[in-house]
This record gives C-alpha cells, structure tokens and sequence, in this order.
C-alpha cells in the first residue's frame, strides 16, 4: 500500500520556507498563543521585508520589528498590555522605518474572514467615518446596491504563509485543540484558511488513531496545512489556552531588554540568536519556570 | 476626598454608572490592559453590572470580552487564560462572534477609554501628533471602534487632564459625533455614539443638537472652574450644574462586597 506523505519538518525546514519580503499572519493574540517559537525562528535565519498580519498582537510582531524583519504591519493592535506600549513597534513607527494600515478589530478579522472565504472584500458598518477607512488602503467606502447604505469594503489579505500555534497534530497535519480552550481560536482557522502555505507549531505530535477518535477536535484540517512543526511550549512567553499560562516575569524581561538597544541585543544573545533550536531556548528558560506557568490538571493526550 | 467622604473617587463612578444600566441590557466589558486604565474600563464597568444586578436590573447582561453573562458574584484572581476559562458563565463564544454581535445590535452598551477624547467624543488610541510622523505612537484602534460604532450607548472613561481632553483628536480611531450635528448618521452608523464621560473630576454628556461636550455634573468637592481649567476645549455649561449624587450607604456596601480584594477597584489583579 502506498504511504501517505507526513508533513512534520524540523522548526529549521518550516521556516526556511519563508521567502523574504513574503506577507506573513501571524495567529493568536495579546498574549495568547502566539507561534513564537516559529516566530523566533525567522529571527534566527534574518528574514527580511515580511509583511506582517494579524488581528491582535503583542510581542511577537515587536520582536520581529526589532531584529529588522519586518517592513509593514496590519493588525488592531501591537501592545505590551500591562507592560505598557511596545517600544520597538513605537519607535519604528515614529521613526518612519515601517509602514501600518491600521485596523479595528473587525476590519482585521474580516480581511482573513474574506481570504478565507476566497472573496475579494468583506462588507462592514465598523470603521465608517473613522481615520482608519482615510488612511487604510485595504478598506474603502462602498454602497449597499440593495439599499444603498454606505457600508466599508475590507479587501481580503493576501497571505503567503500563515503561522500559527495549537495543542496537537497527527504527522498528516489535522490540527486540533484541547477542549478547554478559549476564544480566538477560530480566528486562527480563518488565518490559516486565507493563507498560501500555512505552518503549524504544536504542543505534541499525536498517533493518528487518536486524531480519528477526536475528529471534533480538529480545527483546522491537513487540506491546508503544508508544514507541521513539534514544539512544547511553542507559545512561550505567551500563554497556551489552559496548557500554561503567559509567563509573565518572562514578558517583563523582554519588555525591560527593548527599552535600550544594549540589553535588546544582550535578550537576543541569550534567547534568539544564543538559542540553537526551540529545546535549547526551552533550556535556557529552565525547567523550573517553565513548570510555574504549566496547568497540572491539563490531559496530556498518547 | 476619599478619607473626608468616606468613599473613592471609584466608587463614585461605580455607583453612577450603575444607576445607567438597564434591566435585559447587554453591555460588553473588554479584558485587556493594565493599571488605571483596566480600573476605568475594566473594572468600574465590571463592579458596576454586578451592582446593577442587585440592586435594579437582575437581568443586565456582561460580556467579558467574549465570556458572555459571566458569575459576578465571584471575580477571579486574575485574567490568565485558565482563570477566565474556569470562570462560572453562560456562554463562551469566539472574539468573532463578539464582534458580529456588536454588527448585528445585540449589544446595548459599550465602556471606552483612549489617550485623547475630543468635544464631539471622538476617541483616540492610534497616535499623537500628526500620523504621518507621530509623536508617540499608541496601540492601535482595537476594538473600541466596534464599541463606538454600534453600541446604543457608549460610555467614555477618561482622567481629566488638558492634554486628553482635546479640541480635536489627532486621530479619530473610535468615531463619536466627528465634526457634530447629524455628522454621524451621515457617515452611515448605526448607533447612537458617545453617551456619557465619566472623570475624576466630572460626568460629562453631549448637546442632543450640536452633540458639542456638556458639562453633566461636578464631583462633590470639584467647582466648575476646576473642570473648565483641566479641560483643552470650551465645555458647553448649563446655567444649572448638579453636583455628581453620592454612593449609598447600601450600594457603598454592596460595592466592598462585590469587589472585597480591590481586584478590579485598585487593578491588583493579576
């Protein structure tokens, strides 16, 4: 009987899929489950020029303007919450070095809600009246031919690669999650959906039985996945449903590191660049922390 | 004020904000931020909906982001994802859903704050400065867009200060009345916009016809003259300006129960 292909590569061969200057979505938000070790990664083989999407982002997109990947950036949001504002995202952009096409939290879900969908534009009330259809050149103003009410057109992201982090994979690449999980998940799978290649960190590597025993679980199927990648704690430092939580002494550290261009570089040294793969970054944050953040009551699946 | 008067400046907020909230409204509570903005938009939100309940509106729906009618009766300890998803509620959909919900009119009212409100309720999170070439840049729009646009009824938490209450906002991120009059409606919105501004110093509302910022009430203690002065535009102000009505000692009491730890009063959740 022939094979099926298995679609598990090293974090190495996922990324360096990635050519530069591609448009890359990145799933998650704030600090959820964010595909970070992906993330760090891109960092590691400098890729440059990426155009960057998301709905709502945190520290992965301010870590990738502050190694110089990327060139533009599209999302509701690029925030330290807590923390306060992120200091990489804010200089660039005062400075001129990256462009943004600024988005409510609609107008970013329905431009991959469009993609997904495999239509030109979303129609949306959101943003009416607002800076953000005057300076967005992905929305713009359009009337309702039916009633003619004045409505914005959110014209569909163009992903090259869609990168996003869940809990679990066959090798076929059926991505699935715990059922204790919360909230953007289903913006992840329009994420996924509206991209060309999409690659996927997760949690664990799952025996096939198991996928076709929990087929409800899976959430996005192998039909779009083109690369699926194992990383424990692949989120690290943002949180990962219930399995951990964002580690937030970990957040603050990186927060203080991109307050001045020496220790940023010093932050790097230690975690991007001093990390030769996903396990030693796990080695460098320790066992111990790593263990603070971990829910114990989790299910961990065979 | 606090010591002399026996109640905070939050309590006050709280206690006024609950009076607002009808029975079988739907208001939605974001989960994001930190320090004295998670108190303003967060927390004297929460505390209120759960006042709401006891005392007029048992039927006042929260949504926590997109943790719909949650138990008010017990606050977690923090927002961490395991602590919200253990959170005791009715439903928990996905953001998408949340923001369908706020398209469709499903939801009645929304809580906002931003680093500039002008004197049409225009809202700002994007930039200061001239866009092109900020000053400081900011965190971008969110979702208090989707708040702005649909809710019946927004209600705006702010710290009075010259440089956040400005003549016009550098950039309208969250659309109140834009330039006033029947602006809005033109622009093609389906709510009603800015309703009420809630500060340290005053509750503030809009002229039904210019939709120009009006002064509503003064804190006790706070003279109008205080309020004008921490304020960067001419606030329109009636002949009669009633002072902001006091908690009771009933709902003072419910307030400390509701919120016994300060998780959310005083943002030492974590």
């Amino acid at each position: 009987m022939l094979k099926k292909r298995s679609k598990v590569v090293s974090l190495e061969q996922a990324i360096s899929n990635i050519k530069d200057g591609s448009s890359v979505a990145i799933g998650g938000h704030t600090f959820r489950r964010h595909p970070m070790a992906l993330v760090y990664e891109i960092i590691r083989q400098k890729k440059k020029g990426l155009k960057l999407l998301g709905w709502n982002n945190a520290n992965d997109m301010d870590i990738l303007v502050g190694t110089g990947c990327a060139e533009s950036i599209e999302t509701s949001y690029v925030g330290m919450s807590m923390f306060g504002l992120a200091n990489h995202f804010r200089k660039a952009v005062e400075n001129g070095r990256i462009k943004v096409n600024e988005h409510s939290e609609t107008t970013a879900i329905d431009m991959f809600r469009a993609g997904s969908l495999g239509l030109d534009f979303m129609p949306t009330k959101a943003s009416l009246g607002s800076d953000i259809i005057r300076t967005n050149p992905r929305i713009k103003e359009i009337e309702c031919p039916f009633t003619q009410q004045k409505y914005a057109a959110v014209k569909a992201a163009d992903v090259d690669v869609a990168i996003i982090h869940a809990h679990f994979s066959d090798e076929y690449g059926n991505i699935g999650l715990d059922r204790n999980r919360l909230m953007e998940n289903e913006m992840d799978a329009l994420i996924a959906k509206s991209a060309k290649k999409v690659i996927v960190s997760v949690e664990q590597i799952v025996n096939e039985e198991f996928v076709k025993n929990n087929a409800h679980l899976t959430f996005v199927p192998g039909i779009y996945v083109h690369s699926v990648v194992e990383a424990p704690y692949g989120a690290h430092p943002t949180a990962c449903d219930s399995r951990y939580d964002y580690d937030l002494n970990h957040l603050e550290e990186y927060h203080n590191a991109t307050k001045e261009s020496n220790s940023f570089i010093e932050y790097l040294n230690k975690y991007v660049y001093g990390a030769k793969d996903h396990y030693d970054y796990l080695d460098k944050i320790g066992l111990q922390n790593l263990k603070k953040i971990k829910r114990p009551e989790v299910i961990v699946y065979g | 004020m606090d010591n002399q008067r026996g109640y905070t400046l939050e309590e006050l907020l709280v206690s006024n904000l609950a009076r607002e909230l009808k029975d079988e409204e739907v208001g939605f509570i974001g989960l994001g931020t930190g320090g004295r903005t998670f108190v303003l938009a967060v927390g004297v939100p929460t505390v209120a909906s759960r006042l709401a309940q006891l005392t007029h509106a048992p039927d006042f729906v929260p949504m926590l982001g997109p943790i719909v009618d949650p138990d008010l009766s017990h606050i977690p300890e923090s927002y961490t994802d395991h602590e919200l998803l253990s959170w005791p509620c009715r439903a928990q959909i996905s953001v998408m859903d949340c923001l369908d919900y706020w398209q469709r009119g499903a939801i009645n009212i929304g809580f906002v704050s931003g680093a500039q409100v002008d004197m049409y309720g225009n809202v700002n999170t994007v930039a200061i400065g001239d866009y092109e070439n900020p000053k400081v840049r900011l965190v971008g729009p969110i979702a208090q867009t989707n708040h702005m646009a649909f809710a019946d009824r927004v209600f705006i938490f702010q710290e009075h200060e010259k440089r956040s209450f400005v003549e016009k906002v550098d950039f309208i991120s969250g659309t109140g009345f834009l330039g006033g009059s029947d602006d809005r409606e033109k622009a093609g919105l389906r709510g009603n916009g800015p309703y009420k501004v809630f500060t340290n110093l005053a509750i503030l509302d809009f002229c039904p016809d210019t939709k120009r910022m009006r002064l509503a009430s003064v804190h006790p203690g706070v003279t109008i003259e205080q309020v004008q002065e921490n304020t960067g535009f001419e606030l329109i102000i009636p002949d009669h300006v009633p002072v902001t009505p006091e908690p009771s000692e009933d709902e003072l009491m419910l307030i400390r129960e509701i919120d016994p730890k300060g998780l959310l009063l005083e943002a030492k959740i974590k």
